[in-house]
């Protein structure tokens, strides 16, 4: 499978089977929003609630395809000198006191110091010089501020990077791109436009049971259908913070490891904290566990 | 079978009737659209669906006008067909929004005025600075509209991530000397120091516009207004009994036409308040997204409150923990620092971080003077 095309699935259907094959279920929506990220080769864009699989797309796309994931988590006041490249000064200082010690210092030691050796590699720069053989993960775009989402048209729509002292360096071929947001703020439209959009909501009761699963098979089907009901009536409960996926399979595991083989009012009082994770929520639900876990 | 120029034609069309629909869609989209669209070569009618849907929809609040365009133009259903289940959400007779807001700025309504002689006072206006906005006219509101839109604001700074150099700052530079030693030849000369920038601090407002604060609130939302013109990051809520969200409103070039957008918008002007729920919404849909996280949060009410206590006790301790600063605007609170005993200023006391009168031009100035302390 490569990014512009030439192998990529041939349909919607056979990338959900590639997919599921890593312990990922995708449904159409998000399977042809894939496919046709990895056919045009432009970078798609994630949202949803929080713990719908958004980073996991990524993940499961670079284990598919074999290639690199090269992972950039974005914070407020990220900077090009964090997520593209930066130089080695301690060395490049230590070089410069190495040359003056031995009276070297034409132009030609000197432009030595801007050689790629002392060139440290931040995620950006790595994933243009990877190409084709990345895959390239741009977490949580919505904490960086605007700056930096400025800076971001650039690189994913040409992918090239300026480097004053060494030149422009252009990937030979597109890597996979995902941005995925969690919606803390609005993206600037600009940035949506380079951009395929996608927007992962919760999944069905049945999508839900059928990803427990895929990734925690050691779960009988009753106790995997009885979380995922469980987990269902949580989300329409009105909660501050309705439990995600990844929550379900957080409660799964917490249930698999103190070994209950059933999920009754007690076990699910006994294990909350791993699916709700507010205090409020908590108090909130312990009152009224039985609409979550009826009896019988 | 269609021919391609046929298929294209199609497509095309059904960008255009999205762009009909007020969906911002441009030509590159629909370009992308056709090319997912011969790449996938669709089957059947769900794939061009989520072709469109991934290439021509860049919003989660724009998938359903999406959809309805798509079963209109695709699966010839009509309009409005799909929603005649669905319950019709209009707000209570008598309460539209029909607000009459003077002009706080020169416009058409000039030419009546008779033509001004030049030397004296420029408006036959003048506003005491004490005088309290709920006793003063409808034209003297205007021109404090006017003087508000003058008040200098400055938002309350934060320190950022990113450095600057800075000669007093604490942290060596080590890139700059790097820099500087190579260029004189020489191993670090001089110790060089930068320090975190500082960046305004988010203001989020929430404005109470029910019955008992509608005229207080006009004035505050061109204190909004002002605000969001000075400031970086501006959010503006109203709330009566439920919360709209009119950031974007606020762009527009006038105050006057942000403002009559804004009422338009806003269906519960002059209707009754629930502030606890009017909070616990927008911890709920923009505090917990974060929001108003670091941000000074400003609440105009009040404190006549129709909602629960528990619920306003609740939403009002979540939003302490989610926003930095809380300031309460209240216009029954007056200078001598009594605060009217309601319930939910009672309620909210602990919780808020400082109270400011705001019902006259000298106690909004002092506001925007304490502002940048707040931080």
């Amino acid at each position: 499978m490569s990014g512009t095309g030439d192998q990529a699935p041939a349909s919607v259907a056979e990338l959900q089977d590639d997919l599921r094959g890593v312990g990922y279920l995708a449904d159409r929506g998000l399977g042809t929003a894939a496919l046709i990220a990895l056919r045009l080769g432009r970078p798609l864009l994630l949202e949803g609630e929080v713990g719908v699989g958004k980073t996991e797309l990524a993940k499961c796309l670079a284990a598919l395809s074999g290639r690199e994931l090269i992972r950039l988590q974005c914070y407020e006041g990220i900077d090009t000198h964090q997520a593209l490249y930066e130089w080695d000064y301690a060395r490049q200082m230590l070089h410069v006191r190495a040359l003056s010690e031995r009276a070297l210092s034409d132009t030609e030691t000197v432009g030595g110091l801007y050689a790629e050796d002392f060139l440290l590699e931040r995620p950006l720069l790595k994933a243009v010089r990877s190409g084709g053989n990345a895959v390239l993960l741009i977490d949580e775009i919505d904490r960086a501020d605007d700056e930096f989402e400025a800076f971001l048209l650039e690189l994913l729509s040409d992918f090239q990077v300026t480097i004053p002292e060494l030149g422009t360096l252009v990937a030979d071929e597109r890597p996979i791109v995902i941005l995925t947001s969690n919606r803390t703020r609005e993206l600037h439209d600009a940035l949506k436009r380079r951009c395929l959009y996608h927007w992962i909501g919760f999944p069905t009761v049945s999508e839900e049971i059928e990803i427990v699963r895929v990734r925690a098979p050691e779960a009988s089907d009753t106790l995997a259908k009885k979380v995922v009901d469980a987990v269902h009536r949580l989300r329409d409960m009105d909660l501050a913070k309705p439990p995600g996926v990844a929550e379900t399979l957080d409660w799964v595991e917490s249930l698999g490891a103190i070994q209950a083989v059933d999920l009754d009012a007690k076990t699910a009082v006994d294990t909350l904290g791993s699916v709700i994770k507010d205090r409020d929520d908590l108090e909130f639900v312990s009152g009224d566990i039985e609409r979550v876990v009826p009896n019988g | 079978m269609n021919t391609a120029a046929e298929i294209v034609d199609r497509l095309v069309g059904f960008g255009t009737a999205l762009r009909e629909a007020a969906l911002p869609v441009g030509t590159d989209d629909v370009l992308a659209f056709c090319e997912a669209v011969a790449e996938l070569s669709p089957s059947d009618s769900e794939d061009v669906y989520w072709c469109g849907r991934t290439t021509l929809v860049n919003r989660r609040d724009h998938i359903a006008v999406y959809d309805e365009v798509f079963r209109r133009f695709f699966l010839h259903v009509p309009k409005g067909a799909e929603r005649k289940h669905t319950k019709e959400r209009h707000a209570p007779q008598g309460s539209t929004g029909t607000v009459n807001i003077p002009d706080a700025e020169p416009g058409e309504r000039e030419a009546e005025e008779p033509p001004l002689i030049l030397g004296l006072q420029a408006s036959s206006l003048e506003i005491e600075r004490t005088k309290r906005f709920s006793a003063c006219s409808a034209d003297e509101l205007a021109a404090v509209r006017r003087m508000i839109a003058r008040i200098r604001l400055e938002p309350p700074r934060r320190r950022t991530r990113r450095y600057c150099a800075d000669a007093s700052g604490s942290i060596i530079d080590v890139r700059r000397m790097a820099r500087d030693a190579m260029n004189v030849n020489d191993v670090a000369p001089a110790l060089l120091h930068m320090d975190r920038k500082r960046k305004p601090r988010p203001l989020v407002l929430l404005l109470d516009v029910s019955g008992s604060m509608a005229d207080h609130s006009r004035n505050l939302l061109q204190f909004a207004y002002s605000m969001r013109r000075a400031a970086q990051k501006v959010e503006v809520f109203c709330f009566g009994t439920r919360l709209t969200r009119i950031t974007p409103l606020l762009d527009r070039r006038t105050p006057d036409s942000a403002m009559r957008l804004a009422a338009d918008k806003v269906m519960d002007w002059d209707g009754g308040t629930r502030i606890g729920d009017s909070i616990e919404a927008f911890v709920k849909d923009w505090g917990r997204r974060g929001l108003s996280r670091g941000a000074t949060v400003m609440i105009c009410s009040d404190g006549l409150d129709r909602g629960s206590p528990a619920t306003l006790a609740m939403s009002i301790e979540r939003l302490e923990r989610l926003s930095h600063r809380i300031v309460w605007i209240n216009p029954l609170h007056d200078a001598t620092g009594g605060v009217p005993p309601t319930l939910a200023m009672a309620v909210v006391g602990p919780h808020i971080d400082e109270i400011a009168s705001g019902n006259d031009l000298e106690s909004l100035e002092a506001l925007a003077a304490r502002l940048p302390q707040i931080g």
